[in-house]
């Protein structure tokens, strides 16, 4: 198994734009939210082992700060295709955990009452589109969402998430295509994890992807995936150069699948020296410590996590499961769409938060 | 006329073997003749068709004397118009199939299938052919039976078409033979009588909904039955046996055959509802010709109900061993006197044949008194 | 009232609907500048402007996809796929993700997609095909193939306000050769409701399409048989009743379309008769489709292979006479 490319060189410095400045509160909001996805999954997968949650499970574990840093540069009523590695990015759009366990024991109270699984979902009074399972289609319906904005000449962004698989896949390509040609106001954030299931970068493209951003006609960027701020700060300018109609973005943020494709893998093609690198560079442990030297209170973030977690787990398992009488209800629809707003809690969109 | 002896001048004609429009092969018997009161058959002396029998049974002609004509130039598989109305008339071994629809408005409309003339392929009887038969005879359902006032709606033509006789005489099917010879000895065997008795069928008709009269009357007449077992018996070498378990005889008319008498076994054990259904099972069965010989079997009493034609009255013949017959003729709404009032009533007359060896007429009259008494204070 | 052909009543409604509501837009290959390739958008980006009548790139799956996602943030894209055949390019899109999107997360896609289908004029295998079978095996799709002017412009108007992505197959051959009187204005022709093309009490004759004149023609004189014809409009919803009214009066029923023959909507139609109706039935239920073969370019060959007059004519009088 080939080890991935090398890492890259340091970004170049940039000055820090007062536009897109983290305060405090919004960093350890960021923290909050990666515990809070970890705490989330690790319960989950304990459910799975436990027999309540049907089918397969699959988890983001170690690129948390991929869909947390990211989603944390969208205002309200931006929009997201979220994917199935990135929790965080559901609940920096306020998805209570609870939901989302539920959701994924198929009962009542999850997003989708049972009529799809696992991470196929998006709350839509949150402003985000479930996913389909064939990838990357979201991406286009990401463009689609930007089509939108743009004809109504709104400062708005919409942002999807995939991975390096994706990017060998026809669909991907059409999106890029026509997101350059149209300079939508897109943001791609693709999750280079290392693998596509048991499938490295090697066999999957010939190129590194984040360089064909340029030959559809816009920006890419790479970051270190593991690095929350770093991703923010690439989504955050990546949403203005859309807000602005400067089109598209491609980040590519470098990262590492932790655990296996979904809870049956073993993860035998994977070599032990690159998981033993990686977990040195946990992304929560590196910003625990960052956030802990700057006189945070991280254990307090740590504590109020753990009993979130407690009481949204009691609440899921509390859901009953869905009335098979409902099966064949709303294939159609009654009435036009209802994408309402996420919530936005970086302190640029809700100056007076304080969160924790 | 053949010359069957050196001084035989004449012969008479016995029988014939063969109609006209008949196949007779070489050497096949085609006629028997007598001479000198001895009988012989005559062989066909070539093959074809016969086109013309001259001299008929019975009469005698003098040798020499023509007495058929045959067609040699003829092939065996040819049709011709009689073959083809015999081979028409019911003698199809294949029935052609009943389409849905068509079974649905003949259960619903209670209309008996081989009464109707089919213009579809093979003769299959069409939803069309459904509908013009229902427009000629009227509705059945959900209207009572047919009033009568003065006229009979009784039609010969629609029925017969397809039995003209040949004017040289047809031999009795086997089946007809048969009838007729029962019949003949039931009246030879028992002393027949005739009771018959009025009944007011309002009630019955107020409960009856799609059901026709007849479960009705059966029901009657098996309640009628417990109260007068003598009724319900058999007389066989001068035994006489009065049965416990009712098992009803209902004659089901097969068109041109004839008719056959299927028996409900345990009668006795059935509302009018499972003897409607018992009843129109058995009739279908009979007129497909899917009854096993048990089912004809065992009879303790035998109701007859012809059918809608009009007649008021018959004397119905007693079907042997058993001792009494009921004939269900037509409802006919007429005034009557009602307390002392006038009324219009749907009125039939209860008709039972009975046989004077084994009861009286006291008897007869008890029991169809009966019978007219369960009708008339029908309730479900 | 305006007498116009189908194509110009697809075109007048489809206008209608983008004067009246701003969020209705165009989206296809060649629909701008040139029009359409077949001209129904003709006109169309000098009135709305290049920016809702979307000369896309050549990606189907695109098209589709883009769409889906302008339907969710509250706008109305008419998709259009140059030809029928060429959705299996933009497969994916439409059955996986704008199908399923309001059973599995209660979002509406209001979105349509119209589909230039059916062969007559040597179009070959790949451009020839009715594939809206396909589209029934879809649970979410809604379907409609209207047969007259007047109805494909009151279907595409009534597509357009559907919050449901709907397929419209409008049948090439009867863009010119379908005339008729068209009413004036924005009106929109309901949804799951067949149109009684001809009533009659002996045979019912059931299409859709380019298929619904061919009936008419075919069945004129039918050994004097009185003839109904109906044309079903809307394949997804079915309009049920009035298929099995029209059965239960006639009691003989041939389907017909020009689509391939194995699970076609013929099949659909002829099952929910033997289910619901196998009492009325005074004769088997017969299918006048199209066989089980890739459409061929040469004209005899495409002839025995699309259903003709004398086809149809032939099956009734069969069915006749049972």
């Amino acid at each position: 198994m080939a080890m991935t490319s090398a890492r890259p060189a340091a970004l170049p410095a940039r000055d820090a734009d007062p536009a897109l400045a983290l305060n405090r509160a919004d960093r350890s909001a960021l923290l909050r939210f990666m515990l809070l996805m970890r705490a989330t999954e690790e319960r989950a997968l304990t459910l799975y082992r436990q027999g309540k949650v049907p089918g397969s499970y699959y988890d983001g574990r170690g690129q948390e700060a991929t869909c947390v840093g990211a989603a944390f540069a969208l205002g309200a009523e931006d929009r997201a295709c979220i994917l199935h590695r990135d929790m965080g990015a559901h609940l920096v759009r306020g998805v209570p955990p609870g939901r989302i366990l539920a959701q994924m024991m198929g009962r009542e109270g999850g997003i989708t009452r049972g009529r799809d699984g696992n991470m196929h979902f998006g709350d839509r009074k949150l402003g985000c589109v479930g996913m389909v399972s064939m990838l990357p289609d979201m991406a286009l319906v990401a463009c689609g969402m930007a089509l939108a904005f743009q004809m109504r000449r709104e400062p708005r962004v919409a942002m999807t998430w995939f991975g390096d698989g994706s990017t060998a896949n026809g669909q991907w390509h059409e999106a890029m295509n026509v997101a350059g040609v149209r300079k939508l106001p897109v943001v791609f954030v693709l999750e280079n994890n290392q693998f596509a299931y048991s499938t490295p970068n090697d066999l999957e493209f010939a190129v590194d992807p984040v360089e064909r951003a340029a030959t559809y006609g816009f920006p890419g960027v790479k970051v270190d995936g593991n690095d929350v701020e770093a991703v923010f700060e690439a989504a955050a300018e990546a949403c203005e150069r859309a807000r602005v109609g400067g089109g598209p973005t491609l980040i590519e943020c470098e990262t590492m699948r932790m655990h296996g494709h979904g809870a049956h893998d073993d993860m035998r093609y994977v070599p032990a020296e690159m998981l033993e690198e990686w977990s040195k560079r946990d992304p929560i442990e590196a910003y625990t410590a960052k956030l802990r030297a700057d006189g945070i209170d991280v254990e307090a973030i740590e504590k109020s996590v753990a009993e979130v977690l407690e009481r949204e787990t009691e609440w899921a398992l509390a859901q009953p499961m869905p009335d098979p009488a409902t099966t064949t209800d709303d294939v159609f629809a009654d009435a036009d769409p209802e994408l309402g707003d996420g919530q936005a809690p970086w302190s640029r969109w809700s100056p007076a938060r304080e969160t924790v | 006329m053949p010359q069957m002896g050196v001084s035989v001048a004449e012969g008479t004609i016995v029988e014939w073997h063969k109609r006209v429009g008949d196949w007779a092969e070489r050497d096949e018997v085609i006629v028997e003749i007598s001479t000198d009161k001895v009988e012989t058959e005559v062989p066909s002396p070539e093959s074809g068709r016969v086109t013309e029998i001259l001299v008929e049974v019975g009469t005698t002609v003098d040798v020499g004397t023509v007495l058929a004509r045959l067609d040699t130039s003829a092939s065996p598989g040819e049709p011709h118009v009689e073959e083809k109305l015999t081979v028409d008339s019911s003698q199809l071994t294949e029935t052609p199939p009943v389409t849905p629809v068509v079974r649905r408005m003949a259960a619903e409309h209670n209309i008996d299938l081989s009464q109707v003339r089919g213009t579809g392929r093979r003769g299959r009887v069409t939803k069309k052919d459904v509908l013009a038969f229902m427009k000629q005879w009227g509705e059945r359902e959900p209207q009572p039976e047919p009033v009568l006032h003065i006229e009979s709606p009784y039609e010969d033509e629609e029925l017969s078409t397809v039995n003209r006789q040949p004017s040289t005489g047809q031999p009795l099917s086997p089946m007809r033979r048969s009838i007729a010879e029962h019949m003949v000895r039931s009246l030879q065997t028992a002393a027949h009588c005739t009771t018959v008795v009025e009944a007011d069928v309002s009630a019955v008709e107020a409960a009856r909904g799609r059901l026709s009269y007849l479960p009705f009357v059966a029901r009657a007449a098996i309640a009628a039955l417990r109260e007068f077992p003598q009724l319900n018996a058999t007389l066989e070498n001068d035994r006489l046996y009065v049965h416990d378990e009712v098992n009803l005889g209902v004659a089901v008319a097969l068109g041109d055959d004839g008719l056959i008498v299927p028996v409900v076994k345990n009668a006795h054990e059935l509302s009018h509802e499972g003897l409607a259904s018992r009843i129109a099972d058995l009739a279908e069965r009979a007129r497909s010709k899917r009854l096993s010989p048990d089912e004809t079997k065992g009879g303790t009493f035998t109701i007859t109900n012809p059918g809608r034609y009009g007649a008021l009255l018959a004397t119905p013949i007693i079907n042997q061993p058993q001792v009494a017959i009921l004939d269900l003729e037509a409802v006919v709404k007429r005034p009557v006197v009602v307390g002392d009032a006038i009324a219009i009533r749907p009125m039939t007359y209860l008709c039972m044949s009975w046989d004077h060896r084994a009861l009286d007429g006291v008897l007869a009259a008890r029991f169809l008194s009966s019978v007219r008494h369960h009708l008339e204070g029908w309730n479900g | 009232m305006a007498e116009m052909t189908y194509l110009q009543a697809i075109s007048d409604g489809l206008r209608e609907e983008m004067r009246a509501d701003d969020s209705v837009f165009c989206l296809g290959e060649d629909i701008g500048a040139f029009g359409g390739a077949f001209k129904v958008t003709d006109g169309f980006a000098e009135e709305f402007g290049a920016d809702r009548v979307w000369d896309t790139p050549l990606a189907e799956n695109a098209i589709i996809g883009t769409a889906v996602g302008a339907a969710v943030e509250g706008m109305r894209p008419v998709c259009e796929m140059q030809f029928a055949d060429f959705i299996s390019c933009g497969f994916d899109q439409l059955v996986n993700v704008a199908a399923k999107m309001h059973y599995r997360q209660g979002l509406a896609v209001p979105m349509v997609v119209r589909l230039p289908s059916g062969g007559g004029f040597s179009g070959g295998p790949f451009h020839s095909q009715n594939p809206e079978a396909w589209f029934l095996q879809a649970p979410g799709l809604k379907v409609v193939a209207p047969s007259t002017p007047e109805d494909a412009k009151g279907l595409i108007a009534a597509a357009i306000r559907d919050p449901n992505p709907v397929c419209f197959m409008e049948h090439k051959h009867l863009y010119r050769r379908a005339k008729g009187e068209v009413p004036d204005g924005r009106y929109q022709t309901d949804l799951g409701r067949v149109r009684v093309a001809r009533e009659g009490t002996d045979l019912s004759v059931i299409a859709y399409g380019a298929m619904v004149p061919v009936a008419l023609e075919a069945t004129e004189d039918v050994d004097g048989a009185s003839v109904e014809v109906i044309d079903l409009r809307s394949l997804v919803p079915l309009d049920r009743d009035g298929i099995l009214e029209s059965v239960r009066k006639t009691s003989k029923v041939v389907v017909l379309h020009e689509a391939t023959r194995s699970c076609g909507v013929g099949a659909e139609v002829a099952a929910l008769i033997a289910e619901e109706a196998f009492e009325d039935l005074d004769g088997p239920v017969v299918r006048v489709t199209a066989p089980d073969v890739p459409i061929p370019f040469s004209p005899p060959l495409e002839r025995a292979v699309l259903p003709q007059v004398d086809d149809v004519k032939e099956a009734c009088r069969e069915l006749v006479s049972y």
